[in-house]
């Protein structure tokens, strides 16, 4: 580990994000070389995290796009504002403008709406833009994002184009739900964000609830550890531990008993059927922990 | 320094990595800032520009374990070209033998060794996967022009199907620009609809050993299928699962069916339907499966594994899925009855269960794949 890299994950650590060596490496990468990051991994392992803790430490503004089927440039990038442009256009009905000058009117920046792309594209200082769960939005929108990702410039058609005063600092997510292309890809870095060690998790959540047991927070991420380890239809991620956790705490809970597991087992498991498989081999399972 | 990147650049290249110059570039760059001090710092962050999918990981590791860890850190000498060139020999048999291969499907030595232990039918697999390029013979040219003529046509009246109607919401931006030469009355109004996009196409091919007589011509209308539509994934399986989707791009079938022997080390196999299934579930189904997909299986349905499983994993594929397809070439057959035990536990969760003997049955597909 080089020097930087430890610095950055105190630094972090302080700010309340636990990160290991290698996305440490690769976030300072992202600093030094100005490039988009591509965060891939299964829901709830701190992707999204990762980026409010850069804002953090950047000590900048977090611009966020959440990503969503059928999201195109309207929302993502800019609008024009309809109702004002008609208004105007109205005012001006009597005067002696030419139409093109009209047109050159309300296509004028006070008619623009921005949007997180653009805005991000147009701050005045460094900014972190966290495009989240990517992989929901469609192709097109993707193919679209390669422009601004390579040369930070967006296109306007009634305006030319935009380009960045200052880089934003891109971070990328995506739980793969599809895959990504390739060129969008060729442009980021990547990292793979996997369910967290154990010695992490604990970390985490220690860090989240300052008063959890020691002997109920060992046993509960060893539990969570070995469930995941489980055929489940949905594994469960960092934040549905801490969910747990805080039902523990709430319950006022010594020990992780197998009755208070059953009850709050629709903390970690959202499915039926997973609950259902683990409620029946409960004991079993608990069995092989302690073993 | 430049010299070792690039040529580190070009082994990664050569297994399957992403690789273009301006990576190689950014890191000749990011070595400069100091992340060459630490062993582990230089491996992650060439790590994260080399790779662009976690498949592609271990290819990496290799890949770096190889080139700089083997020769001590000798990065800053100047490489001589007998020395890499050894190096790449070396890497790349390794990763043959890793059975790594660019598509990100990871073969599992020991699955298949469990594969040959259970059907005993991989025994034979390297024989027959030699002979198999020849199997284009044997189809006549002119079915070959009937396919096409017939998909051209299957084509044609799916996107006529899909066309947009003029209903819909009013775009405010188009309306504005349009009418501005109106003044300000708003007389054209622009209406915009959702785009309608197909359903994406996923089939599932079984070229198992009783699959033989129709495998091919099956394969071969997949491949058709692939150059007329645009969203389509294709997988073949016998004792393992293959994802063949990027191997079909090519504009000859006998280049297709060439790379797919390389890979295809069961073909005319024995058949686990329910694991080849399962696998399908594990590695690729949240990622081809997006909700609006046909999914079809094109199997015998005779199956060597586990009954159960293979009703198990099918369920859990029509969850996923807008409408599963079974074709079933026996289905042709006169007086069959879907009695195989794994047939009958994967029938409750398809949706249409057809023939696909010859060309006419398969025709009738356009009716699936219009309605869904």
């Amino acid at each position: 580990m080089i020097p930087e890299v430890n610095e950055l994950i105190e630094r972090f650590d302080q700010l309340g994000y636990v990160v290991e060596e290698e996305l440490a490496t690769v976030l300072l990468l992202m600093l030094n070389l100005q490039k988009p990051i591509l965060l891939e991994g299964p829901p709830g392992v701190g992707k999204t995290e990762a980026a409010k803790i850069i804002s953090a430490y950047k000590n900048t503004d977090l611009i966020r796009l959440q990503c969503y089927e059928g999201l195109d440039v309207n929302n993502a990038v800019y609008e024009w504002n309809y109702q004002k442009q008609l208004l105007s256009i109205k005012i001006d009905e009597q005067s002696s403008l030419t139409s093109a000058q009209k047109e050159e009117h309300i296509f004028g920046k006070d008619f623009l709406l921005e949007r997180p792309l653009l805005q991000a594209i147009t701050s005045d200082h460094q900014t972190v833009l966290l495009i989240d769960e990517i992989d929901r939005a469609d192709e097109e929108f993707e193919a679209f994002l390669l422009e601004l990702l390579s040369d930070f410039q967006i296109s306007i058609p009634e305006m030319g184009t935009i380009k960045a005063k200052h880089r934003p600092i891109v971070i990328l997510t995506s739980n793969r739900t599809r895959e990504l292309s390739d060129a969008l890809k060729r442009r980021c870095l990547y990292h793979w964000v996997d369910f967290p060690s154990f010695a992490k998790e604990h970390a985490i959540i220690k860090k989240h609830i300052q008063e959890i047991d020691q002997q109920v927070l060992t046993q509960l991420v060893t539990f969570v550890e070995h469930l995941r380890s489980q055929k489940l239809q949905k594994i469960p991620g960092i934040a549905e531990t801490i969910d747990w956790a805080n039902a523990l705490i709430t319950l006022n809970t010594k020990a992780l008993s197998p009755e208070i597991i059953g009850q709050t087992l629709g903390c970690v498991l959202k499915s039926n059927a997973d609950i259902q498989l683990v409620r029946s081999n409960l004991n079993e399972m608990l069995e092989e922990i302690a073993s | 320094m430049s010299e070792a990147m690039v040529g580190f650049s070009e082994i990664c290249r050569e297994s399957g990595l992403m690789v273009g110059l301006s990576h190689t570039h950014e890191a000749i760059e990011a070595s400069k800032k100091g992340i060459i001090k630490d062993e582990n710092t230089f491996r992650y962050s060439l790590k994260s520009l080399f790779c662009t999918c976690v498949e592609e990981h271990p290819a990496f590791d290799k890949c770096f374990d190889v080139y700089w860890r083997k020769r001590k850190h000798n990065y800053a000498h100047k490489t001589n070209s007998k020395g890499t060139s050894n190096i790449r020999k070396k890497s790349k048999s390794s990763l043959v033998m890793a059975g790594f291969n660019p598509n990100g499907y990871q073969e599992d030595p020991k699955d298949q060794e469990e594969a040959s232990n259970v059907t005993g039918a991989s025994k034979i697999e390297s024989l027959k996967h030699t002979d198999f390029s020849k199997v284009a013979t044997i189809d006549s040219d002119y079915l070959d022009q009937l396919t096409e003529r017939l998909l051209r046509q299957l084509n044609h009246r799916l996107k006529r199907k899909l066309q947009t109607s003029k209903k819909g919401k009013i775009d405010l931006r188009k309306t504005i620009r349009n009418n501005l030469h109106y003044g300000d009355d708003l007389l054209e109004l622009t209406r915009r609809t959702r785009k309608i996009e197909k359903n994406r196409l996923i089939v599932i091919l079984d070229v198992s050993g009783s699959m033989d007589k129709y495998s091919f011509y099956l394969l071969r209308f997949i491949w058709s299928l692939k150059s007329h539509l645009k969203n389509i994934e294709a997988f073949i399986f016998s004792t393992e699962l293959i994802r063949i989707t990027e191997m079909l791009h090519h504009d000859q079938l006998s280049e297709s069916m060439l790379q797919m022997t390389h890979h295809a080390k069961s073909w005319s196999g024995g058949t686990k339907i329910g694991e080849c299934l399962k696998a399908f579930n594990e590695e690729y189904s949240k990622r081809v499966m997006n909700g609006r997909n046909i999914t079809i299986i094109l199997s015998d349905g005779l199956d060597d594994g586990n009954a159960d499983m293979l009703g198990q994993e099918v369920q859990k594929i029509k969850l996923r899925t807008n409408k599963l397809v079974w074709l079933n070439p026996l289905k042709g057959m006169e007086g069959y009855e879907p009695l195989a035990k794994g047939m009958a536990a994967a029938l409750q969760s398809v949706d249409n269960f057809h023939s696909a003997h010859n060309l006419s049955s398969l025709m009738e597909l356009e009716n699936i794949l219009g309605n869904a």
